[in-house]
């Protein structure tokens, strides 16, 4: 403990360096701007500013790309509950209570509890990723190959069976990730595989353009700006107080999203998204009046605000500890520590100890800037909702062209952006997710490559996976999650994420 | 029978597995003992395969093909040809004259604005994110046959 204290203490005199706090800044405010712009979510803004990262220091970098990718969830919530469009994925579930809300005048009070939830369940998982990061480190050196393939198996199989998409459909996005993330040189062997000649195909497909072409251009192309709403309801600042009732129905809910968020956070998939639609759900469950969820439910707001922030958090415990990316948003920060030569993985804690405790710390000055922030300075947010759509999207077009570009100085890795935004037009109207398949490219190489040493080790028995302790109980949740998942499938039963996902299109079509 | 929207998705993902299986064909599969380069993507294909005959199975689930909406395809189509050209003359021309044509063209093709507006805007904000980037951020913008 007292080496965790001396630790943080080396973090937060990086942290608190005057251009360190600079970044995390800068890198919050632009990430509460792309939370609350519609059309641009966390995954595009990283990867379309990471080339912004390339005159910076590792820390500077992994602190600015962070802060952004919190900063998102801080900025989702406000045009899901002024405007009740969520500004990424994850505000998906506060669209409904937090606009209830707003129309009976509560919009400053859903605002000002989204923020200190937000707060609460981000500061709570930066504490205990400082206490369980080092020596989840120092275990993580004993995973062989067999144990990352059982925990990569466990991601997807997770992130398929928490979709509220259907698991099939899900499976298909992750095969397909998968897919496309063996196009090139094979690691093992050296053959070519899928790249069609093109030199530029030798490294394979890039995280960047797929994540930025799907989630960014795959947004705009389905958005016409004629369809851009403009209804927006802007709270005064002296109505930003919640009730001391308001005050009572939020405690609980936020308690619980703390711990439901960073918990699935730590598992791979899509974490924050996950986590808001499973907090809301339980939330009515335990509700004395669950009627009132739809129309305004305090905790319909506090508890999935609460959870993604949480899990987002979380999701930097496999990140900084195993070298695991568990989303794609986490797959795009290893590849900037690495473009400024840091590997991420169990020695980055012994090895670059500033990037690791100065990041860590950052988070702790991030936070308390984003409530300072976000409360005071809604209305200013609130006026960027008022450019016009149409002056918006050039823009992001120009800015994801650039983002591409930048990263490999590569015209065919933008013209992967134009092909993968075509492709997510293409998976929306067929109600696709393409979350799984950036994640199943993120994971591709991992996988295959772990996959082939285990069998390897084991001369060809794949009972390797169920002899060692750590891979047995990781394949043993994922048999179970499959069984469960089955069960459902075959009986064609109505269970919780089916309820979701009909409330989640019925949200969508409001 | 009605075309459903899984037909035609689950169609398409086991047209992508055989294309997968045809594509590995050159690639060695090796066996269990010592997996070869094609090992997992033939796993892989045949998963999509499988997967995509269940979404046609269960393809009465979804909606008919002709309630699938495209009344922003016009919109997408004309994003994706203005973008296409864009990215054709990027390294040609240069960051700073392709990106005022390509916001230029997108507001005044698509978005019907006036041509002195759209003119001010697009050299507006790509100049001024030039400058951001080339000066304030030195990270260095595609340079164009003038060196800029």
């Amino acid at each position: 403990m007292e080496t965790t204290l001396h630790s943080l203490y080396l973090g937060f005199s990086v942290a608190l360096q005057p251009a360190n706090a600079w970044y995390a800044f800068l890198g919050c405010l632009v990430g509460t701007l792309v939370g609350v712009l519609p059309g641009i979510g966390p995954l595009a803004g990283i990867s379309i500013l990471l080339p912004v990262t390339f005159g910076l220091n590792a820390t500077q970098a992994i602190i600015m790309l962070a802060g952004i990718y919190y900063g998102s969830q801080y900025g989702g919530s406000t045009t899901s509950i002024l405007m009740r469009i969520p500004g990424e994925a994850s505000s998906v579930m506060t669209c409904i209570d937090g606009y209830a809300m707003a129309k009976k005048g509560r919009a400053g009070a859903a605002l000002c509890i989204a923020a200190i939830g937000s707060w609460i369940g981000g500061t709570f998982g930066v504490l205990v990723l400082t206490v369980v990061a080092p020596p989840l480190a120092t275990i993580a050196i004993r995973f062989g190959p067999p144990e990352y393939t059982a925990l990569l198996v466990l991601g997807l199989i997770f992130l398929a069976y928490m979709s509220s998409s259907s698991l099939i459909r899900t499976l298909l996005m992750a095969c397909l990730g998968l897919l496309l993330g063996m196009i090139g040189i094979d690691n093992m062997t050296g053959h070519f595989r899928y790249s069609f000649n093109l030199a530029e195909l030798g490294d394979g497909i890039g995280i960047v353009p797929v994540a930025v072409g799907l989630f960014g251009l795959g947004e705009i192309l389905s958005t016409p700006s004629a369809d851009a709403v403009k209804d927006i309801i802007t709270p005064r600042l002296r109505d930003l107080l919640p009730t001391r009732k308001e005050w009572g129905e939020a405690a609980m809910p936020i308690t619980r999203g703390t711990l439901l968020g960073f918990i699935i956070g730590i598992i791979p998939g899509s974490a924050h998204v996950i986590s808001s639609f499973l907090s809301y759900a339980l939330e009515k469950r335990v509700s004395k009046h669950p009627d009132q969820f739809g129309k305004g439910a305090v905790a319909g707001v506090a508890g999935p605000e609460t959870a993604n922030n949480a899990a987002s958090t979380g999701a930097f415990v496999p990140l900084l500890a195993l070298g695991i990316p568990t989303s794609p948003i986490t797959a795009v920060l290893i590849g900037a520590l690495m473009i400024h030569g840091v590997s991420v993985g169990p020695t980055l804690v012994n090895e670059h100890p500033d990037v690791f405790w100065g990041f860590v710390a950052s988070m702790y000055v991030g936070n308390l800037m984003l409530l300072a922030l976000n409360l005071p300075l809604v209305s200013v947010f609130v006026t960027v909702l008022r450019i016009p759509y149409a002056y918006l999207y050039p823009l992001i077009i120009m800015f994801c062209i650039i983002g591409v570009y930048e990263v490999n100085n590569s015209i065919v890795d933008v013209w992967i952006m134009l092909i993968m935004g075509i492709l997510g037009y293409a998976l929306r109207k067929f109600d696709f997710d393409p979350a799984p398949l950036v994640l199943g490219l993120v994971i591709s190489p991992i996988l295959e490559q772990s996959l082939r040493q285990s069998l390897i080790m084991s001369n060809g028995n794949y009972f390797i996976f169920f002899t060692r302790p750590i891979s047995l109980s990781l394949m043993m949740i994922s048999i179970t999650l499959l069984a469960l998942a089955a069960y459902a499938f075959v009986l064609k039963r109505t269970d919780w994420r089916t309820r979701l996902a009909k409330a989640e299109a019925g949200e969508a079509e409001k | 029978m009605t075309l459903r929207a899984d037909h035609v998705a689950g169609a398409f993902f086991i047209g992508l597995g055989l294309l997968v299986i045809a594509l590995s064909g050159d690639l060695p599969t090796g066996s269990l003992s010592m997996p070869g380069s094609g090992f997992l993507p033939k796993i892989v294909a045949v998963m999509a395969i499988f997967f995509g005959a269940v979404l046609v199975a269960r393809a009465k689930e979804s909606k008919a093909f002709a309630e699938l909406t495209w009344s922003d395809a016009k919109h997408a189509a004309l994003v994706v040809a203005i973008t296409a050209a864009g990215i054709a003359l990027f390294e040609p021309l240069g960051f700073l004259t392709t990106n005022v044509l390509l916001i230029f063209a997108l507001l005044a093709i698509i978005e019907r604005r006036q041509v002195l507006p759209a003119t001010g805007y697009s050299v507006g904000v790509v100049v001024t994110t030039y400058v951001l980037f080339v000066y304030v951020l030195k990270t260095p913008l595609e340079p164009g046959p003038l060196g800029f």
